[in-house]
């Protein structure tokens, strides 16, 4: 089980699932170790599959740190990622990649950051707020404005204290208020009054739903911040992640290879919004 | 680095029995419905020499339908490359290599594909681009690295032809392999690539040099070949139509309106490469599949969790003509047609590349149609 050495670019190699961390109803995190180094930077995906069952693209939810590992945080929403649902620690999934061009992170350098996430959106994001954590000099303030649909279905609950604790802001809020929930309720995108950042010096990396992120994006812009800092990370139905197999072809451009992370100019240019 | 040669045309048969020696010889036959189609040689006396301009695309060659990509065993032991897949996708891992409890399926047979037109010829240059720049595709790498393609110049357009105002025919200056002009007892050979020159050179004395009144014969039938045309189509004016807003959502309702979702066009479409993959299991092995897929398909952008992007009818037709004249000229600085008319032949619903041309040119600065 090593890294493809072929040069076939759909030959996966195996990694071992070390632990399953469930983090709410049908989401859980599962951190995979390779053979082989894993170099992926955030916003990246890997190609992840079971023999049998078929492959998904899933985005990388940690920071990667040369040990050969990854977490991947997947929601059992059709037949591969039930299948995935089903792996336990010590079992072997299948990996290709990293692929996609990752988050820039020179748009933000020295500026302050607004992370805005909907539901297991915050996966994509969370390996960013790890390198915040872990760079505190790369930005200046950096917030997580986080949406989810009830307090259960909150995703990474266990490490925003700690979050909290190494510098970074985090504002909960859900759309359903239960089992005496003291939060904010409500839309992510109602809590930009609480933001303590310049809103048109600031980049904001956001990822959720497309109904979010569309909001969001078209929120931020109004209020000032330019359009090429406001960016977000896109899904698609793929195939291959490797820009040949045409499922993830959205206005000129492959979700895959061109992207997933791409600005508000972008996406409004190319008309990248998928439901149109 | 062209070279020209003649070829008497009784001594065709004999050159592509020599040729078959030692590749697959591919080659137009009349099948059981009497369809013209490329297939597999193997009575050199049925290959269809009087071909009709348009045959099914030979893209199959290079992208089949179906094709097994890896096998993976589930039992752990190394499995034995063969019986399986070849009941599987007959023809298929002559050659396997082995990669770990993996078989790679890369088909690398040898292959000559004989008779095919110019604006095949060209399809396969862009396909080169589309699957070997950037990520490399290997299965059509290791398929296009052993196949020879022998062209035959168009002296007779079928009235859905428009590859004379693409430039991708009805002949070619070079990026060939091997040119056939067909002048009547004799065919005029050109050889451009290095494997097609040396294919011919195999055979020296087969083959002898042109004369001035072979060269004239040659000349008489491009003449008359780019005289044959109907259709004199001009995509660039419909990108500009396309890119100057002219071509609103209203044209690609009204045209999807005759859309029977056949996916034809996309099968028939020597530029059309879109495809799945899928499991497929047996007691001992799994195999990972690629199949044809098309994005006129209502499920082609399903998502998990019943996300549908492009669930309107509307967006796929306008997807895949803007793929074609918008997206492929500015990746690739070249159309993504070739003008070989095929999607006229296959549409039930006259949605063809010329059709949908023509039809842009009779709309106004304002989108909406001209009444005659």
């Amino acid at each position: 089980m090593t890294r493809s050495s072929s040069g076939n670019v759909y030959v996966p190699f195996g990694g071992k699932v070390e632990v399953v961390i469930p983090q709410a109803r049908d989401i859980s995190l599962f951190r995979v170790k390779t053979e082989a180094p894993l170099d992926y930077a955030p916003g990246q995906f890997f190609m992840v599959s079971l023999w049998g069952a078929g492959e998904v693209p899933i985005s990388v939810a940690s920071l990667s740190r040369d040990d050969a590992v990854v977490d991947l945080c997947i929601r059992r929403a059709g037949a591969v990622t039930g299948a995935l649902h089903a792996l336990e620690a010590g079992d072997t999934v299948w990996l290709r990649g990293p692929y996609g061009n990752g988050f820039p992170l020179d748009t933000s350098r020295g500026r302050d950051v607004v992370l805005v996430a909907g539901g297991i959106g915050l996966a994509p994001l969370r390996p960013l707020i790890e390198w915040f954590m872990e760079n505190p000099g790369d930005a200046g303030r950096v917030t997580l404005l986080y949406g989810a649909k009830s307090p259960g279905e909150i995703v990474f609950r266990d490490e925003m204290e700690q979050w909290r604790d190494r510098g970074i802001e985090v504002l909960v809020t859900v759309d359903r208020a239960e089992g005496g929930w003291e939060g904010r309720t409500g839309l992510v995108t109602g809590l930009w009054q609480e933001l303590r950042s310049d809103l048109q010096q600031a980049t904001a990396y956001i990822c959720g739903p497309e109904v979010m992120i569309r909001a969001a994006m078209g929120e931020l812009f109004l209020l000032g911040m330019p359009e090429e800092r406001i960016i977000t990370t896109l899904e698609a139905h793929m195939k291959c992640g490797v820009g040949k197999c045409g499922h993830c072809y959205a206005g000129p451009r492959y979700i895959c290879t061109d992207g997933p992370v791409f600005s508000y100019r972008e996406v409004k240019s190319y008309g990248l919004f998928l439901s149109r | 680095m062209k070279r020209e040669w003649i070829l008497e045309k009784n001594h065709i048969s004999y050159w592509l029995r020599q040729l078959r020696k030692d590749r697959d010889l591919v080659g137009p036959l009349r099948n059981e419905g009497k369809d013209v189609v490329f297939m597999t040689v193997e009575q050199i006396h049925e290959v269809v020499l009087d071909l009709p301009a348009s045959l099914p695309s030979p893209k199959e060659f290079l992208f089949p339908q179906y094709e097994s990509m890896l096998r993976f065993n589930v039992s752990g032991k190394v499995p034995v490359a063969g019986p399986g897949a070849k009941t599987v996708s007959p023809g298929a891992c002559v050659e396997c290599s082995r990669e770990g409890d993996l078989l790679d399926l890369a088909d690398r047979r040898r292959r000559l594909v004989f008779g095919v037109r110019s604006c095949d010829v060209s399809a396969v240059r862009l396909l080169d681009r589309f699957f070997l720049e950037g990520f490399r595709d290997p299965y059509y790498e290791q398929r296009r690295k052993n196949i020879l393609f022998v062209s035959i110049v168009c002296n007779n357009p079928d009235p859905t032809c428009f590859c004379i105002g693409l430039g991708t025919g009805p002949y070619l200056e070079e990026g060939f392999d091997i040119q056939l002009t067909d002048l009547g007892d004799r065919y005029f050979v050109q050889a451009s690539s290095a494997e097609g020159i040396r294919t011919v050179k195999d055979m020296s004395f087969l083959f002898r040099r042109p004369r001035k009144a072979d060269l004239d014969d040659q000349y008489e039938v491009f003449l008359s070949a780019k005289a044959r045309f109907h259709k004199r189509i001009s995509l660039e004016s419909s990108r500009r139509a396309i890119l100057e807003g002219r071509v609103k959502d209203s044209f690609w309702r009204r045209v999807t309106e005759r859309c029977f979702e056949c996916g034809g066009c996309v099968y028939e479409c020597p530029l059309c490469t879109c495809f799945t993959v899928a499991d497929r299991r047996y007691p001992d092995a799994v195999e990972r599949i690629r199949l044809w897929d098309t994005c006129l398909f209502k499920g082609f952008t399903r998502m998990a969790g019943g996300i549908l992007p492009n669930g309107k009818r509307m967006l796929r037709t306008k997807r895949w003509f803007y793929h074609k004249l918008v997206h492929y000229p500015e990746v690739f600085d070249e159309f993504g047609c070739v003008g070989c008319g095929r999607c006229a032949v296959t549409c039930p619903g006259r949605i063809d590349m010329a059709t949908i041309a023509t039809e842009m040119k009779g709309l106004d600065l304002d989108g909406s149609e001209q009444r005659p």
